[in-house]
């Protein structure tokens, strides 16, 4: 090229879009992630015991405990998922690396679920627990749903808008929620435990095989969270470090809460009246229980504050969580694109919002007639989650097989040879179990059965739709291959 | 003090061109180089990695502008366009990567409830930065 070359005036100048458009700046260290997931699994301890309590009655805590070995199983294979592939989509993300887009979408499907019946469920039990300082809030099912709606809505409105979250008053709540969740279970224990009585009391109100299998399908509504977590990976510094070691923090502190809760519960109150009248409630039923009266004066108003803003964080999570799996599978293709467009003047995905806002409405509008609809919701929810939960496990191994030399910042260990391939043995355990639960909810639990399988199939019309009217690529731009 | 590596975040305000030559002039005496970012701040309920093509063709808008500036400071600059959650923590993060000796912001007089404001971006930086911050007033 000559050196004396000068652009001259009519020249084309071409100057290059950035090949790199955009660096994500990531600024979330471990405390941030687990408060994030803590707040969310946390969260759940305030209905979970009460629908589990609904089934499973004196073995609650049995239920609970067994459910929490298989949140361990989930953890983990969580852990090495979310290390590998630090994305919005959680489980979803998984599963299309692992299968395929048709499998993705069928995993974010079931998660869309999940989350829509964590919106309902959290935003139902808010005015139960509010019910302290106006008891129509609890005593009337009238009022108490259209509380519940107007919650939806009202937070439906807010991300619409797009209003700044201060992160710190999501540290700050879960900070008071641990506190106050460990005074209480350190209180009941000192004022309330007695083995024998507790032992008893278990005995006398042990629940049928077939209710206590339910009860550990119902207790896995406990422990969903741990999506959260997964979703939180896309803006976590080191997330390939970070983000196990939060799910590990989680797994212990999660365990011990639940545990003591649980245990607390029974000491301070039979299984009937935790199933009956503080179902919706539970840990509300524990602080009313306690013998000292200034405990008491203190405790009961800081629980209902506690757990109503808990409660409408875990709301606002699920919407937010919502909306951004939305988004992420808009971008592959696999939902309608109306769900990824973004408001020109909120830069909110306003359409998604709005949709998923309402169908959480919908699902709570039995709660103005029927009685059962918190059992219902909840093993919806848990119809929801466990199938995320079973594609996460399978993702997990199939990944093992299909891509071995992929990297994995966190491998989990007890591995078995098969093939050449190491498998987990957790994640295997993990899918036999959440399967058989899984299959356990859709026959006994007609409701779930119906309105789960029914989401699902729209949704795969819905897919099949979008599939077929995707526009091919035009033969005058495919470059043929020579023979 | 010596500069030789300056951060200048940019927002598309008219103190962006001024803050962009002190910048080089610094950077120029040092012989140090500058480094231009905008933020596009991405709503929770949105994924990170959205990609909003308004607000990122706003922010190579904006970048674009200040290298031309820098081009005729006959200063070298690189720039970037960051997606994060925060504007204040992602500009922190930025300059402890970098290692920075100073952050060059410019700032326009701005009134908030009918008191002058400097916002909540300026005030995370001076609280948390780990180099000098200097502010330029428009």
């Amino acid at each position: 090229m000559s050196e004396s070359w000068q652009p001259k005036p009519g020249d084309r100048i071409f100057r290059p879009r950035r090949i790199k458009r955009f660096r994500l700046r990531r600024v979330l260290g471990i405390p941030a992630v687990f408060s994030a997931g803590y707040g969310n699994v946390g969260s759940s301890i305030y209905y979970a015991l009460g629908i589990v309590a609904l089934v499973a009655m004196g073995a609650t805590p049995l239920a609970l405990g067994i459910a929490g070995i298989l949140f361990i199983f989930t953890a983990l294979t969580y852990a090495e998922g979310t290390a590998a592939l630090p994305e919005a989509g959680g489980s979803a993300s998984f599963t299309r690396h692992a299968f395929g887009n048709t499998a993705g979408f069928i995993a974010g499907w079931a998660l869309m679920l999940s989350y829509i019946v964590t919106i309902s469920i959290s935003a139902f039990t808010i005015p139960p627990y509010l019910g302290f300082f106006w008891e129509p809030f609890k005593a009337s099912p009238v009022i108490g749903t259209f509380a519940s709606i107007g919650i939806v809505f009202f937070l439906m409105v807010i991300n619409v808008i797009g209003i700044r979250e201060t992160s710190f008053i999501n540290v700050g709540a879960t900070l008071i929620d641990i506190l106050t969740q460990v005074s209480l279970v350190v209180i009941g224990f000192v004022l309330l435990f007695d083995p024998s009585r507790l032992w008893q009391s278990m005995l006398d109100h042990w629940p049928s095989g077939q209710n206590l299998v339910l009860g550990i399908a119902l207790a896995t509504i406990a422990y969903t969270g741990i999506e959260t977590m997964s979703q939180m990976a896309e803006e976590t510094k080191k997330p390939e470090k970070s983000v196990p070691r939060a799910l590990i923090l989680m797994i212990v502190a999660v365990l011990v809460i639940f545990a003591g809760i649980s245990l607390v519960s029974l000491s301070a109150m039979s299984p009937e009246e935790l199933a009956t009248e503080w179902a919706r409630d539970p840990v509300a039923g524990i602080a009313f229980n306690l013998p000292i009266e200034i405990i008491r004066t203190i405790l009961k108003p800081l629980i209902a504050v506690l757990a109503g803003t808990i409660l409408l964080i875990a709301t606002n999570a699920g919407l937010i969580g919502i909306s951004r799996l939305a988004f992420s599978q808009g971008t592959h293709g696999l939902v309608p694109p109306a769900l990824s467009r973004v408001h020109s003047r909120f830069k909110t995905p306003y359409i998604s919002i709005i949709v998923f806002s309402l169908i959480a409405i919908a699902i709570l509008l039995p709660g103005f007639f029927a009685t059962d609809v918190f059992a219902n919701m909840g093993a919806l929810y848990a119809v929801g989650s466990l199938l995320a939960f079973m594609f996460a496990h399978a993702s997990i191994i199939g990944l093992r097989i299909r891509k071995p030399e992929m990297e994995r910042p966190f491998k989990v260990g007890w591995n078995i040879m098969i093939k050449g391939r190491e498998i987990p043995i957790s994640a295997l355990i993990g899918l036999a179990s959440t399967s058989t639960i899984w299959i356990i909810i859709l026959i006994t639990q007609a409701y779930s059965r119906w309105v789960g399988l029914g989401w699902m199939v729209v949704g795969l019309i819905i897919y099949f739709i979008l599939r077929k009217t995707r526009r091919k690529p035009s033969e005058e731009w495919q470059i043929k291959r020579r023979k | 003090m010596v500069f030789k590596k300056i951060l200048v975040p940019v927002v598309g305000s008219e103190a962006d061109e001024e803050t962009m030559k002190l910048a080089c002039r610094l950077a120029k005496k040092d012989k140090g180089k500058v480094w231009a970012v905008s933020v596009v701040a991405i709503k929770r309920a949105l994924p990170l990695d959205a990609e909003i093509d308004s607000e990122i063709r706003k922010a190579e808008d904006v970048l674009n502008s200040v290298e031309s500036i820098a081009e005729e400071e006959d200063s070298e600059v690189e720039t970037d366009v960051l997606q994060a959650r925060e504007v204040g923590p992602a500009i922190v993060d930025e300059a402890v990567e970098r290692g920075v000796n100073l952050i060059l912001m410019g700032i326009t007089y701005k009134k908030r409830f009918g008191q002058f404001s400097l916002g909540n971006v300026v005030p995370y930086v001076l609280k948390n930065s780990p180099c000098p911050v200097m502010l330029y007033q428009q």
